[in-house]
């Protein structure tokens, strides 16, 4: 099913079923050489301010130093040549087939590491399906991508550069060439005793998003241990959160796991209904009996219908059917819009959606219940989120704190009290009318 | 259907928001109704292109209509890519759903919603099955709402329905509202060459007159798993008697197929997982070349194979039993341990499909897991041939 | 109410059935008897507690038999009217349960420095016995309320032996541990909790709470003999 609308007149003039698939053309991109991102004068500038680790030396605050040893691989330890060179290659957009576009694009240091849209933008204008990641803290992550199909920040590095919607470049050579043409020889020499090689394009590149880690929130010191660090909202939030919210157990935060996520696959019901599962997925094992190499999934995932169906793509098990992988929650209040495919524009409505429960399909996760939050519960939920940004992005958090509030009493979307409360259920048709 | 400003309250409607998810759920009603005003087999005809109009007229694609079987049998069974999608079998095939124990609906929504979820998922086979199979405990405590409200869901089956009797149904009224609803619990019919027999297997001794329990206080010892008030399952003799009888015309190389709610062998008395009697049927059924027996009450994947009878376990839609801490057949692999924050983990709904030679696979489809079938070869061959999946995570 | 009635229920533990132990909490019954005066020959036996009545008709001769109905009727009017002091006798009836520890080695043996009847260490078999009684009967009471919908509070009557028959499958031999439901490390009562506030759908406990103490006692006392092994998934 497409995802395009003519016009926004003809949205409203329908009875608002894609409403949710639509918010995401509500404000289409210019197609433009920047392709909505800022300057890379801009982004240096706003890289310098956040004062990041030149040399990769030690372990980043409040992490714990054996944890953050287990995610920097062997064959790529940091250091000051490595960290400088993959900054230069995120910005580099050479690396795509037209020039515009580089990692910093959709990834933009001051869009918080994304670029706060639905679905990114790369060459051509051409839009992708899913909701760009930020960049921040994905060095802890288990698994890179909605759909986890890489799984080390080097691997995921070299995907976008080759994939026909976002860098556009036709193979890995060509990669190569462009960056010998442009002098990088003598760089990649100094970091790696190598000539330019894709390989070490990828590991510059994950040396560099090693340096961006962002856990000093108000978090960190509640939970050493200073009550105040807290609002009162954002604690009641917190105990919510873990309790009747049932948060924790796919978003835990702890010690060992700071970024509240369980790095597992869950089909939580978001934008299920639009799709048809069952073709999409005879679709998918067909493409990928013919060429199921890393370059032909990673097109699948992004430019095809194929996208929903998440996780499947890559494990082609039945029970990972629209599965994505959930989500960190650090600075969350700051990296949206929300979900796979960025339908969602604030926390109030990723809380409705959880409220009812997800969106009724075969392969919903049965952990996924109405919930009878109060619209003050909700509120605490949404303020203990916003208690999960790093403190250089304070003044950010509260902008959007604010601005996801009032776009929040305007329009929730989401929302359907009745069947949150419990009070009626999606069923309920079918119970009384008993009818064929 | 009204467009509806944001923020605009009709205080004469619930719910006040409509998320586009309702809307979209009454749109699709909509056109399934219409589509509906047709029979059942021009039904299935015309779906097909139905959905091909709907989906041109922007309308959204009913989300439930995926093939499992074949998506689960297009899985490639090796590493190996693009395994070729095997051939649709002969023989014919049915559903089942089993032991749903609806309370009244102002009381739990839970197994309400679970029930509805495998009604839709059988409504969503293509091609439909040959029938329903439902394998008893209706209800939870036997009321008359709670079977009424079950007989109601069940209705929305497009397949035709056979019915057997768990204990939840029975011990409130002796089954008084169960024949009303659903006719005798004691049957028999012929399908495709097989012979089917339905049997109440969950006949108890008389334990409550002597305590001068109430109706409701016998319903809650039964409903109690490990109540060691209540007595064992049995068949009983007037039973055994049916059957002999009903066995006598059926010519030995026909396949039987058993419907019991308990499960006719001895697995572990405590849970009532257990027939007392079972030698004694199973005697009955013995001379027969092929005898597959379907039960419900374990909530569980549970295989055995005694002699010439195998004996396949149903999923409930309900909740999950842990497995037996003794007893457990030497043929059952277990299901992997449910997870308690999904409380649809380890129940589902499944199938049979029966082959010409009256052998049958059995499909556990467990929802949020990959579906489990347990072949004729694996039963043949003693579990040597064609294993299922292992758990890592048993009971234990 | 509910909270009342548990409290009741285990303050009544060592309490068994017997003259004057009635607890004050309890609401006093009216019973039939009060209705029919004695006729005139008629006698009107009263219980211990002051209150239970039966009348003996006239001409009752004064056997062994016909004291011992009396007794029994009295007894059996009690036990109507209190239903719930016969509740470890029927919760018995209805489960099965594993034995508290023997301590008999401890009879018996005496250590050398102190005489016979020192209070320190000198232990009698009504010592031990009512050890195992009292530890037992606070696993029946777990029993009690783990099989009961309405003592846990749950909202959609769903109680713990709904998938947990036996308190089979609840593993306490494996607290703590780190519990992925809670996303942290949790005692056997922490998850009790989190099992109450979601399959259960009821209100979690204080941990102090009779009910969660006894229920843990119940879950722990049906793993006797496994072997302890923190932290097992």
């Amino acid at each position: 099913m497409s995802t395009r609308v003519p016009t926004l007149v003809s949205v409203l003039a329908l009875c608002g079923i894609g409403a949710i698939a639509f918010a995401q053309q509500a404000a289409p991109p210019p197609a433009s050489s920047t392709h909505g991102a800022a300057t890379t004068e801009a982004q240096q500038a706003e890289l310098d301010k956040l004062a990041l680790s030149k040399d990769g030396a030690g372990t980043p605050a409040t992490l714990d130093p054996s944890a953050w040893r287990a995610v920097i691989p062997a064959d790529n330890p940091l250091d000051a040549k490595r960290i400088a060179l993959g900054r230069k290659l995120y910005f580099e957009k050479a690396l795509s087939s037209d020039g515009t576009v580089a990692c910093a694009t959709c990834h933009d240091s001051t869009r918080s590491f994304t670029d706060r849209r639905p679905v990114s933008e790369g060459v051509g204008g051409k839009l992708g399906r899913r909701n760009a990641p930020t960049t921040m803290n994905a060095a802890l992550l288990h698994t890179q991508f909605w759909d986890g199909r890489e799984g080390t920040l080097e691997e995921q590095a070299g995907q976008p550069i080759l994939n026909s919607v976002e860098m556009a470049l036709p193979n890995e050579e060509a990669a190569v060439e462009k960056l010998k043409a442009a002098g990088y020889d003598a760089e990649f020499q100094a970091a790696y005793g190598r000539d330019v090689n894709y390989d070490d394009i990828e590991r510059a590149i994950a040396a560099f998003e090693r340096t961006l880690i962002f856990l000093d929130a108000p978090i960190e010191r509640f939970l050493a241990g200073e009550r105040d660090a807290l609002s009162d909202e954002a604690r009641a939030g917190f105990a919510l959160f873990n309790g009747k919210a049932r948060c924790v157990s796919c978003h835990a935060i702890n010690r060992n796991n700071p970024l509240g996520t369980d790095n597992r696959f869950h089909n939580i019901g978001v934008s299920a209904r639009t799709k048809d599962f069952e073709k999409l997925a005879k679709e998918a094992l067909a493409a990928l009996a013919k060429d199921s190499s890393e370059e032909a999934l990673d097109e699948l995932a992004l430019a095809t219908d194929l996208s929903e169906l998440g996780r499947f793509l890559v494990s082609r098990s039945y029970a990972d059917l629209g599965s994505f992988r959930t989500p960190q929650l650090r600075n969350i209040g700051i990296t949206g819009p929300y979900m796979h495919d960025g339908s969602m524009q604030t926390l109030w409505d990723v809380m409705d959606h959880y409220n009812k429960g997800g969106e009724a399909n075969p392969f919903l996760d049965g952990g996924m219940e109405a919930l009878a939050l109060t619209e003050t519960e909700i509120d605490q939920l949404v303020a203990f989120m916003f208690a999960l940004t790093d403190k250089r992005f304070a003044a950010l958090n509260e902008e959007e704190h604010a601005r996801q509030r009032a776009l929040a009493q305007k329009q929730r979307p989401f929302r359907d009290d009745a069947i949150a409360q419990r009070k009626t259920f999606d069923f309920e048709k079918r119970v009384a009318g008993g009818g064929k | 259907m009204t467009e509806r400003k944001p923020g605009q309250r009709d205080a004469s409607e619930l719910p006040i928001w409509k998320s586009v998810e309702t809307k979209y759920m009454e749109e699709r009603e909509a056109t399934l109704r219409a589509l509906g005003k047709l029979d059942r087999r021009s039904f299935l005809r015309v779906s097909a292109a139905a959905m091909g109009a709907a989906v041109a007229a922007g309308v959204g694609i009913n989300p439930h209509s995926f093939t499992t079987v074949n998506v689960a049998y297009a899985q490639p069974q090796s590493e190996a890519l693009g395994a070729a999608k095997k051939p649709e079998p002969a023989g014919f095939k049915f559903a089942y759903i089993s032991d749903s124990h609806l309370y009244k609906r102002e009381l739990n929504d839970r197994f309400i919603r679970s029930l509805l979820r495998a009604v839709d998922d059988v409504n969503a086979l293509d091609p439909q099955p040959d029938f329903v199979l439902y394998g008893g405990d209706l209800a939870q405590l036997g009321q008359k709402e709670e079977l009424e409200l079950g007989a109601q869901i069940l209705k929305n089956l497009k397949a035709p329905m056979r019915i057997m009797v768990g204990e939840h149904d029975w011990y409130l009224d002796m089954g008084a509202r169960w024949r009303e609803l659903f006719g005798e619990p004691t049957y028999s019919f012929d399908h495709k060459g097989v012979h089917f027999v339905t049997l109440n297997s969950v006949v108890e001794e008389d334990f409550w007159t002597a305590q001068g329990l109430t109706p409701m206080e016998r319903m809650q010892t039964v409903a109690g798993l490990d109540n060691g008030k209540q007595r064992p399952f049995t068949v009983g003799a007037e039973q055994r008697e049916w059957l002999k009888k009903d066995l006598a015309a059926v010519p030995k190389t026909t396949p039987i197929i058993v419907f019991s709610h308990s499960p006719l062998y001895k697995l572990y008395k405590q849970w009532n997982f257990w027939t007392d009697d079972a030698e004694d049927v199973q005697a009955i059924l013995k001379p027969f070349k092929t005898v597959t027996v379907i039960h419900g009450h374990t909530h569980q994947l549970l295989t055995n194979r005694i002699g010439n009878i195998s004996f396949h376990g149903m999923l409930s839609t309900a909740w999950p039993w842990p497995y037996a801490p003794e007893g457990l057949p030497a043929m059952t692999i277990q299901m992997n341990r449910p997870d308690p924050f999904n409380s649809m983990d380890g129940c589902g709904d499944g199938e049979l499909l029966v082959h010409p030679d009256g052998l049958a696979d059995k499909l556990y489809k467990l929802w949020n897991r990959n579906p489990v079938t347990v072949s004729k070869a694996y039963m043949t061959s003693n579990g040597k041939k064609d294993l299922p999946i292992k758990p890592n995570a048993g009971s234990y | 109410m509910k909270i009342a009635r548990a409290f009741l229920l285990l303050a009544s533990v060592a309490g068994v059935l017997g003259c004057g132990e009635r607890p004050a909490e309890q609401a006093t019954e009216p019973s039939e008897q009060a209705a029919a005066p004695p006729q005139a020959g008629e006698t009107e036996v009263k219980l211990c507690d002051n209150h239970t009545t039966t009348t003996v008709p006239a001409g009752t001769v004064h056997t062994r038999d016909t004291g011992q109905k009396i007794a029994d009727s009295l007894m059996a009017k009690w036990k109507a009217a209190h239903p719930e002091q016969d509740w470890e006798a029927e919760e018995r009836k209805s489960r099965t349960f594993l034995p508290a520890a023997d301590n008999a080695a401890l009879i018996g043996t005496e250590t050398p420095t102190q005489a016979p009847g020192h209070p320190y260490r000198n232990f009698t078999q009504q010592d031990i016995d009512s050890w195992k009684r009292e530890t037992e009967t606070f696993a029946v009471a777990g029993s009690k309320v783990f099989h009961s919908a309405d003592e846990l509070g749950s909202t959609i009557a769903v109680s713990c032996d709904m998938c947990h028959p036996n308190a089979a499958n609840t593993h306490a031999e494996t607290y703590p541990k780190f519990q992925t439901q809670l996303g942290r490390v949790a005692l056997l009562r922490d998850m009790i909790n989190w099992c109450l506030e979601h399959p259960v759908r009821a209100k979690p406990m204080d941990a102090d709470d009779p009910r969660m103490r006894a229920m843990e006692a119940y879950i722990i006392s049906q793993r006797a003999g496994a072997t302890l092994a923190y932290g097992k998934h």
